[in-house]
């Protein structure tokens, strides 16, 4: 066992674990944010992405261990304010998720994509750096508009 | 066929059809859904498979002592003990069970034989991945190091994974009280008419087409969550699923116990399509192990065991021969469809589904068909995604291309020569599907407009200057919607929150808190906002069909409109009594039930807290209902692909369906389900498969790593257009829209990849056209060019 410590969305948190303890793991069981899903345990296909000090990661393959004293965002913790983050309104908007169990991961790793995305952005790119992320109901149509839909809202218009 | 009978209720539609954002996103984008693997109890502990590395081996013994000793081991548990224990089977129905579904029989018309499904087999594993032992430990990570400390001793037998092997005399056979692998075989239709027709026909093309093995990768891994309460005698089983009140009665047989001892929960369910529509052995198991040892027992399968043993899609063969005239009208067809079911037969749904469309959308007067399936070393199939539909649609379209190819019809033409024509509707076809309506070639009209079929000739010049071979597909499609028959919906009339419709559906994304609440508000006159849907707890949802075959809005709208109509009536008395006038004097409209000429009006709310007084009931409705009339919804699609010749590698750069769902209720949702369904065709079509390997029995596609998914960057985005013809079946004039995206898609894709190689030649690739099948057919077609020239 060990105490792992970090901050998780906003709020300090430790926890003594066992050593072999996965983030997602520790997200799920030990602190019980359920958002962050695991749909495959080898880090191909995105249900748990967070973000690790703002930056996406799948948290399937870090060890809690890992990221002591960092900074950890999860879906619970992407809205601000009680107000959703334009992300998930926009997913809701676009009709960009069906079940819903990919969801979490796209709206992270699409959040993420939008706030460190330098210039234009348009579909193509989009489709190119989501790949990551699965989703086996939208056929990706809707998660592709919803990110565009964010970008252009907030970085400026959307490329032709 | 018998129109349903118009209801006075359905008057000027406020929700319906509108394209409104749902219900059960808030909790879904905030991380707040409730998935299986969500819930945890206190107390529980975890649950291993030991799996088979064999396809086929019987078990000699089973030594779990090392298991026992390590670390948290708290159980390892056999199919010897659960024989002891007297746990039962798991109850298959596969045969179709509605008054329209084609009775698929054994040979003669005998019963088929559906083998045996215990929880663990006692005496064969009959396929890699099968579960033949339990471990429960303390935590997950015990239970999975454990499990590989159990020593199994195996006598490995004789195999067999392909279905056309499996099915000849002499193949090594999966049970012991058949003859040999095959279960089913029926034929159907006139056979000495379509000889007659053959026989006088002045063209006749024939193929032999494989629709390989796939599987549904929902993505959420299949969990759950049993524990059983001493005191109670009751086990609860949180278990993601198609139909939770499906799984609390076969579940509850399995464990020999009266329904009502089992309580099954499944809220948010991680896609399905198909695959979760029929029990899974780990779920009994963790309601057995749950008693056995007084802690709640959880699993999780691993995304490499989802593939192994997740229930698996298609795995046809099909033959058809079409016979032609001179003038290209087709006059008969055969068809000999050979199913791969696996090891065990947990249903027939494709087979039989695929059987009743194999005329397609075409006008073909006579047809006959032999329907075959066959036992095999490999995980069972189960319907999946349009179940069958795609692979008859393939075999017709296909054959279609082919025959235009071969006799010099343009592909368009021929298909329009031969469409069932709107006056023809309702259609029988010749084996006996009445399809209900539908404007096949506008369909095709409007797709061609708006995916701008004529320009393609100048983007097919603008890639061939770029160096791409460039393709364009097509294909019609109509596919049957039947499904289950019954539907139970109870309405509650709250006196504080609105009204609750309780219903025995089970989503798994489609978005049925939205689209049934779209409905219900219009039946009842209220706001959207104020209507709640429950689903998921057989404990308040005590009877339903669950979600398959794309019955959840035709059937649910239906009984929703009969209990609407029950509970209207039930107000009127109410308001009457209140009111003090005779019920007939009262109208209802917008919500309120009113008197004409006067302003006195009472609305929904003040009439339950009325109930509410005189009974502890309150108002409430609840009712039943059996319906088994099929729908057929139909449509055409088309697209572009650009191949690289010296890559193999394709581009969709075009995407276009045309798609009459009957009346759409949410056009938002209904989209989003064409989208799906097109991906998951196309992924049938160019990645996806599952193989097994002939050497060893092993199969090939155990990750992410091996299977081919469509990704976001390997799709393209879609132009798709609703047409809406209301079917006279059921009130609303519901078809469905969840498969329709997928049916035509296998044809779409590969007939664009003919027409992409046809300047080089011609020349059959099997799916999934991988880029390396591709590049690799050019390389053969431009040999034998090469070899034409040099001769």
């Amino acid at each position: 066992m060990l105490t792992v410590s970090m901050t998780v969305n906003g709020e300090p948190v430790s926890r003594d674990v066992e050593d072999s303890t996965l983030l997602v793991e520790y997200l799920r069981e030990a602190l019980g944010l359920t958002g962050t899903h695991v749909g495959c345990d080898t880090t191909q296909c995105g249900c748990c992405t967070i973000h690790i000090d703002g930056i996406s990661s799948k948290s399937c393959t870090v060890l809690a261990a890992q990221v002591e004293g960092r900074s950890i965002t999860t879906i619970e913790g992407l809205g601000k304010d009680g107000q959703l983050h334009p992300m998930q309104e926009a997913f809701r908007t676009c009709h960009g998720l069906q079940c819903g169990f990919c969801t979490p991961g796209q709206i992270m790793a699409g959040a993420e994509l939008v706030r460190t995305w330098e210039g234009p952005l348009d579909e193509h790119q989009v489709r190119e750096e989501m790949e990551g992320n699965l989703c086996r109901c939208t056929g990706y149509h809707n998660i592709v508009k919803a990110i565009l839909s964010v970008h252009a809202e907030t970085r400026g218009k959307v490329d032709a | 066929m018998t129109p349903f009978p118009a209801l006075d209720i359905i008057k000027s539609l406020k929700s319906v059809g509108q394209p409104l954002k749902r219900k059960e996103d808030e909790r879904l984008i905030t991380g707040k859904g409730r998935f299986t693997d969500d819930f945890s109890m206190p107390g529980q502990v975890w649950a291993a498979m030991v799996r088979s590395p064999h396809p086929h081996a019987r078990i000699v013994s089973i030594d779990g002592s090392a298991a026992m000793e390590m670390d948290g081991v708290l159980g390892v548990f056999t199919g010897a003990d659960a024989l002891a224990d007297g746990l039962g089977q798991i109850p298959h129905n596969p045969v179709p069970s509605t008054n329209f579904d084609v009775k698929l029989t054994g040979r003669g018309g005998t019963p088929v034989y559906i083998g045996e499904h215990y929880l663990l087999p006692a005496d064969r594993a009959r396929y890699v991945g099968e579960a033949v032992a339990m471990v429960v430990a303390e935590t997950r990570q015990q239970a999975y190091s454990a499990a590989e400390a159990v020593m199994v001793e195996y006598e490995e037998l004789d195999w067999v994974s392909e279905s056309r092997v499996a099915c000849e005399p002499g193949a090594p056979k999966l049970w012991d009280t058949m003859d040999d692998n095959v279960l089913v075989d029926a034929t159907f239709g006139d056979i000495e008419g379509t000889d007659a027709a053959f026989a006088k026909a002045a063209n006749v093309v024939e193929m032999t087409w494989v629709i390989p093995r796939v599987t549904g990768v929902p993505m959420e891994p299949r969990a759950a969550l049993g524990s059983y309460d001493a005191e109670t005698q009751r086990y609860t089983l949180y278990a993601g699923s198609g139909g939770a009140v499906r799984q609390k009665h076969e579940l509850a047989k399995v464990m020999g116990v009266e329904p009502a001892a089992v309580r099954v929960l499944s809220f948010d369910v991680g896609g399905n399509f198909g695959t979760r529509n029929r029990a899974y052995v780990e779920f009994g198991l963790v309601m057995w192990a749950s008693k056995k040892l007084g802690r709640p027992v959880k699993f999780r399968a691993e995304r490499s065991e989802s593939f192994l043993t997740d229930y698996q899609g298609r795995d046809l063969v099909s033959k058809v021969e079409l016979a032609l005239d001179a003038d290209g009208k087709f006059l008969a067809m055969r068809a000999d469809n050979l199913s791969n079911v696996g090891a065990r037969c947990v249903s027939l749904s494709p087979l039989s589904k695929g059987s009743g469309l194999i005329t397609g959308s075409y006008d073909i007067p006579v047809a006959t068909l032999r329907s075959r399936a066959t036992y095999s070393n490999t995980m069972p199939t189960q319907a999946y995604r349009s179940s069958g539909r795609p692979e008859v649609c393939f075999a017709i379209e296909r054959l279609i291309d082919k025959a235009a190819r071969e006799l010099g019809y343009d592909r368009l033409e021929l298909r329009r020569k031969n469409l069932v024509s709107p006056e023809q509707m309702p259609y029988r076809n010749a084996v006996d599907s009445l399809y209900d309506s539908g404007e096949y070639e506008k369909n095709m009209d409007r797709l061609l407009e708006i995916g701008d079929w004529a320009g393609s000739a100048a983007r097919r010049a603008d890639a061939t200057k770029r160096g791409k071979l460039f393709g364009l597909g097509f294909a019609n499609y109509v596919e049957s919607s039947i499904g289950s028959p019954k539907e139970r919906a109870d309405i509650i009339v709250h006196t504080d929150k609105g009204i609750e419709v309780v219903i025995g559906t089970q989503p798994a994304g489609q978005g049925h808190e939205t689209s049934f609440a779209q409905v219900m508000a219009d039946m009842l006159g209220v706001p959207f906002d104020d209507v709640t849907i429950t689903l998921g707890d057989t404990d308040v949802v005590t009877a339903g069909g669950g979600t398959h075959s794309g019955r959840s809005m035709r059937h649910a709208s239906t009984v929703m409109a009969l209990a609407a109509q029950d509970l209207v009536d039930k107000a009127t008395g109410i308001a009457a009594e209140l009111l003090e006038v005779p019920a007939d004097t009262i109208s209802f409209a917008d919500g309120l039930f009113g008197v004409p000429g006067t302003n006195r009006t009472l609305g929904w709310r003040e009439l339950a807290v009325a109930a509410a007084e005189k009974s502890p009931e309150g108002l409430r409705v609840r009712r039943d209902n059996e319906m088994h009339q099929p729908v057929f919804p139909n449509g055409a699609g088309m697209c572009e692909v650009e191949i690289d010749p010296e890559t193999g590698g394709i581009d969709i750069t075009r995407y276009v369906t045309v798609d009459d769902v009957g009346r759409c209720i949410n056009p938002l949702i209904v989209h989003g389900q064409t989208h799906g369904g097109i991906a998951m065709g196309v992924g049938q079509a160019l990645w996806e498969g599952f193989p097994i390997d002939q050497g060893s029995g092993q199969p090939l596609a155990g990750s992410f790593t091996d299977y081919g998914m469509p990704r976001s960057d390997n799709m393209p985005s879609f132009i798709c257009e609703i047409a809406e013809v209301h079917s006279p079946t059921n009130p609303f004039g519901v078809k469905a829209g969840g498969e329709g995206g997928t049916t035509p898609a296998l044809a779409i894709i590969m007939s664009a990849i003919e027409d992409a190689l046809l300047p080089l030649g011609v020349i059959e690739i099997e799916m999934p056209a991988t880029p390396l099948k591709i590049w690799s057919a050019i390389q053969t077609l431009r040999a034998g060019q090469n070899a034409g020239e040099n001769a």
